[in-house]
């Protein structure tokens, strides 16, 4: 059966396609599921204090770069009357603010403000990382060197099984406590564990592996000092690796690449460069959408930040309600309950957002029962259909404002939450409800009521419950999901469960 | 009973459910565009007279509440009449008139009703109270059938009719279908009225239901519901065969009446025939309708369609009906 194929194919794309979305939202930018997720992100200041002395300064900081990923939410300048320029750098994913000024005078200070993520092991490296690069004979210059490296590396290539064991030996030796010699005659002279560094990111380049020097700050709580650190990355065999002299921190936030300072400043005295951590927490989904919004398409195809709050707030109610029919087709298709009218129930459930379910399950049933009743007496002055439903209508809504006074006296805040209680719902069950009354019985009337309350109920507490709402709104893609389960269940060609009680005497053995 | 016999049993019956009928038959034989020729019974009636297939003769009808003005004119067939919502379902909204009386009419359940009355209902009918979807509908006077005495031993007031399911121009199952004190004079099986298995190759009558449950004695009348011979059946056959030339409705339910003088007429078509038709024949429609969707029927003859028809049947319920055991 051809159409039965296409639309298993058809719902099988749709499903895919949500799925997809879904696990990319959730692995790659680690979306949280949950509403009550929160993440920590931290508050980094970088605080750079001079004197200056009526010479041109010219002070140059890196900031935290943006990039696939990873993203800094927000960004505070504190400038003074300082010129300021923001550079890009090239590949080396730095980025760079810099400040001038011709003439300042005395104490002078600058201050850059951020708010970021924290990055762990498990944090990718960006692309540019992990290709594959060339390897180049390392650039040492002596002959001295020269040989002092041979006779290492061909060391550690037989002590080694493959390149990643070789990068774990080389490292293992480069940073042990008392080195040979011929790994001392290599460092170059940098400063602190920076020359360690180098001289691992130089060999590894040279064995073909993409290495960078990152530098920034360790995240483990509010420091009004935090020390800057230095640590190798590296993309080897396929996993991307970081290398912390000391062992790894479980969260870091690297600031800049390569070798330079965190600050560098001409014409000034007194230079200090003080960089503070503090920690704060913020929903899980207002961090990923502000690091991700910018630079993932897929994202902002199915996001609603960037619209105005009561327009989001509209959709937070209008994106459950696919949820609410995907139960009532379930209900209808496979469990076979008896409602008025075919979307109605999930009308109704709607109508109780209002009024929360136990009051507006009693408010409903006794404006249906007054309507009804209004109903049968209409009956005998013999109306035209759209008439007799008009007059039903402003009857009802006589008793809701009736109602309204009524438990407003009382102090009783149900009244008031009725007032957008959808009427013409309520006359269009009325309507249906006495036909059937007429054409079958009461009893008939009464169950189908009871089946769309009951349906009413059921996709209420799924419509209003906050993890539901969260995840659609959060998760539009589930849409997909949600239209692909719908195309199946509408070639589900079974028997529904009521028919199972329907046709019991023609079960069993013979 | 165990769970798994339960389903073994459904199973191996071939019984079929509302989800199963729409998909397989309704949506896949009944093209929405020929739905139109059913659903207004006025249509239903033109093609059928065209075609030969005797129906009850068409008095008048009420397209506006101006026309109803000639209502009372309408009304004055000697034998009584049937008003109807053209476009109505499962029953509703019919009402039929058995003659004049003071002030107003005698219904068929013998109940009087004001001229007044009969016109707001009419009007009722014309604002599509009873249409399909609520759309303005069309009032139809008929004839009212009188209806032949052969099964008045198993019907409590009101007027019998037989179902015949025919598929793709082959009859394949049929039902009697009698009414009941619960059912008001009316024959539908929702509205509590009998159900009654027909053999298709005799017409005899086998077994029955009533609110879905087995049955074998008429609920009112107490008289046993087997072996009653449904007359005109190879007619009855005929015309409800004839009715998928008509319409070229592939999955369709044909109401025919037996009336005393005219012998059967048809009185509408359906094209979503319920499923309630399995509990009173005992089996389901699947062992019925698979036989037939696997052969085409395009280049067979009516005759030839008919016993083809006949021949599933027996296949599927071999002993003749009047050995069935009650038991």
């Amino acid at each position: 059966m051809s159409s039965q194929l296409h639309t298993r194919l058809l719902a099988l794309a749709l499903v895919l396609a949500g799925v997809l979305i879904f696990v990319h939202k959730t692995v790659r930018y680690n979306y949280p599921i949950f509403p009550d997720d929160v993440r920590t992100v931290w508050n980094l200041e970088v605080l750079v204090e001079f004197a200056a002395d009526n010479q041109p300064v010219r002070v140059e900081a890196f900031l935290p770069a943006r990039g696939a990923g990873r993203d800094v939410v927000d960004e505070q300048f504190y400038s003074g009357p300082f010129g300021l320029r923001l550079v890009q750098g090239g590949d080396d994913s730095n980025r760079r603010a810099i400040w001038t000024y011709r003439f300042p005078e005395g104490l002078k200070v600058l201050r850059y403000r951020t708010t970021v993520i924290e990055e762990s092991g498990n944090t990718p490296l960006p692309e540019y990382m992990q290709r594959e690069i060339e390897r180049v004979p390392p650039p040492f210059e002596g002959t001295l060197q020269q040989q002092a490296f041979l006779v290492w590396i061909s060391n550690l290539r037989r002590q080694s099984a493959d390149t990643e064991s070789l990068v774990e030996l080389m490292l293992q030796e480069i940073f042990s406590a008392n080195l040979s010699d011929e790994v001392a005659a290599l460092i170059p002279p940098l400063p602190a564990s920076l020359g360690r560094l180098e001289l691992a990111r130089t060999l590894l380049q040279s064995q073909g592996i993409p290495a960078r020097i990152a530098n920034g700050v360790v995240l483990e709580g509010p420091r009004r000092r935090a020390e800057t650190v230095s640590w190798l990355e590296y993309h080897v065999a396929g996993v991307d690796r970081r290398y912390f002299i000391g062992g790894s921190p479980s969260a870091f936030f690297p600031i800049w690449y390569g070798l330079d300072e965190l600050v560098q400043a001409e014409g000034v005295t007194e230079l200090s460069t003080q960089v503070s951590l503090q920690p704060s927490r913020l929903a899980g989904n207002t961090v990923v959408n502000s690091r991700a919004a910018r630079d993932d398409w897929i994202i902002n195809l199915f996001s609603f930040e960037n619209l105005p709050l009561t327009t989001q707030l509209v959709y937070q109610v209008l994106l459950t309600i696919p949820v609410g029919i995907m139960i009532l087709v379930f209900l209808r298709q496979f469990v076979g309950v008896q409602t008025l009218g075919t979307f109605m129930p999930v009308l109704i459930g709607i109508a109780f957002r209002e009024t929360a379910l136990l009051s507006g399950l009693l408010l409903f049933s006794l404006l249906i029962a007054l309507g009804l009743a209004l109903r049968f007496y209409l009956e005998r002055l013999k109306l035209l259909l759209v008439p007799r439903l008009a007059v039903v209508l402003v009857f009802i809504v006589l008793c809701m404002a009736f109602i309204t006074n009524l438990t407003a006296e009382s102090g009783v805040r149900l009244g008031l939450s009725i007032s957008l209680f959808p009427m013409v719902i309520i006359t269009m069950t009325i309507e249906r409800m006495s036909i059937v009354w007429e054409e079958y019985d009461g009893m008939e009337a009464i169950k189908q009521g009871l089946g769309s309350l009951a349906v009413a109920s059921i996709t209420y507490l799924a419509m209003v419950n906050p993890q539901v709402e969260y995840m659609m709104f959060n998760f539009p893609e589930l849409l997909l999901i949600i239209m692909g389960l719908c195309l199946l269940m509408g070639r589900y060609m079974g028997m529904r469960l009521s028919e199972f009680r329907r046709f019991r005497e023609l079960a069993g053995p013979r | 009973m165990n769970v798994l016999d339960f389903f073994a049993g459904l199973q191996r019956k071939g019984v079929m459910g509302l989800n199963e009928r729409n998909l397989r038959l309704v949506a896949e034989l009944n093209p929405r565009r020929l739905m139109r020729l059913v659903n207004d019974k006025s249509i239903t009636k033109r093609l059928a007279l065209s075609s030969g297939i005797p129906t009850p003769e068409l008095l008048g009808s009420i397209t506006t509440s101006f026309e109803t003005r000639g209502l009372k004119e309408m009304l004055n067939a000697p034998n009584g009449v049937a008003i109807k919502p053209a476009c109505g379902s499962q029953g509703n909204g019919i009402l039929v008139i058995a003659e004049p009386m003071k002030d107003g009419y005698r219904l068929a359940n013998g109940r009087r009703i004001l001229f007044e009355d009969l016109r707001f209902h009419v009007m009722n009918i014309l604002s599509g109270m009873y249409s399909m979807g609520g759309l303005p509908d069309t009032a139809l006077i008929e004839e009212r059938v009188r209806f032949a005495g052969v099964f008045d031993d198993v019907s409590f007031k009101g007027v019998p009719d037989i179902r015949i399911i025919v598929l793709k121009g082959v009859p394949i199952l049929a039902m009697l279908r009698l009414p009941t004190a619960d059912s008001d004079g009316k024959a539908n099986l929702h509205k509590g009225g009998v159900g009654v298995g027909l053999d298709l190759v005799t017409g005899m009558s086998k077994l029955g239901m009533q609110y879905g449950r087995t049955i074998d004695l008429h609920p009112d009348t107490a008289n046993s519901l087997a072996g009653l011979q449904t007359p005109h059946w190879e007619e009855m056959l005929m015309m409800a065969a004839q009715a998928y030339d008509v319409t070229r409705l592939g999955y369709l339910g044909a109401d025919i009446v037996i009336d005393v003088d005219k012998g059967p007429l048809l009185l509408e078509l359906n094209a979503r025939p319920g499923i309630a038709i399995q509990v009173a024949n005992r089996f389901g429609l699947r062992k019925h309708v698979e036989p037939v969707l696997e052969r085409d029927t395009s280049n067979m003859t009516l005759e030839e369609r008919i016993s083809f028809g006949q021949e599933v049947f027996r296949d599927v319920h071999p002993e003749p009906p009047i050995s069935v055991d009650a038991a």
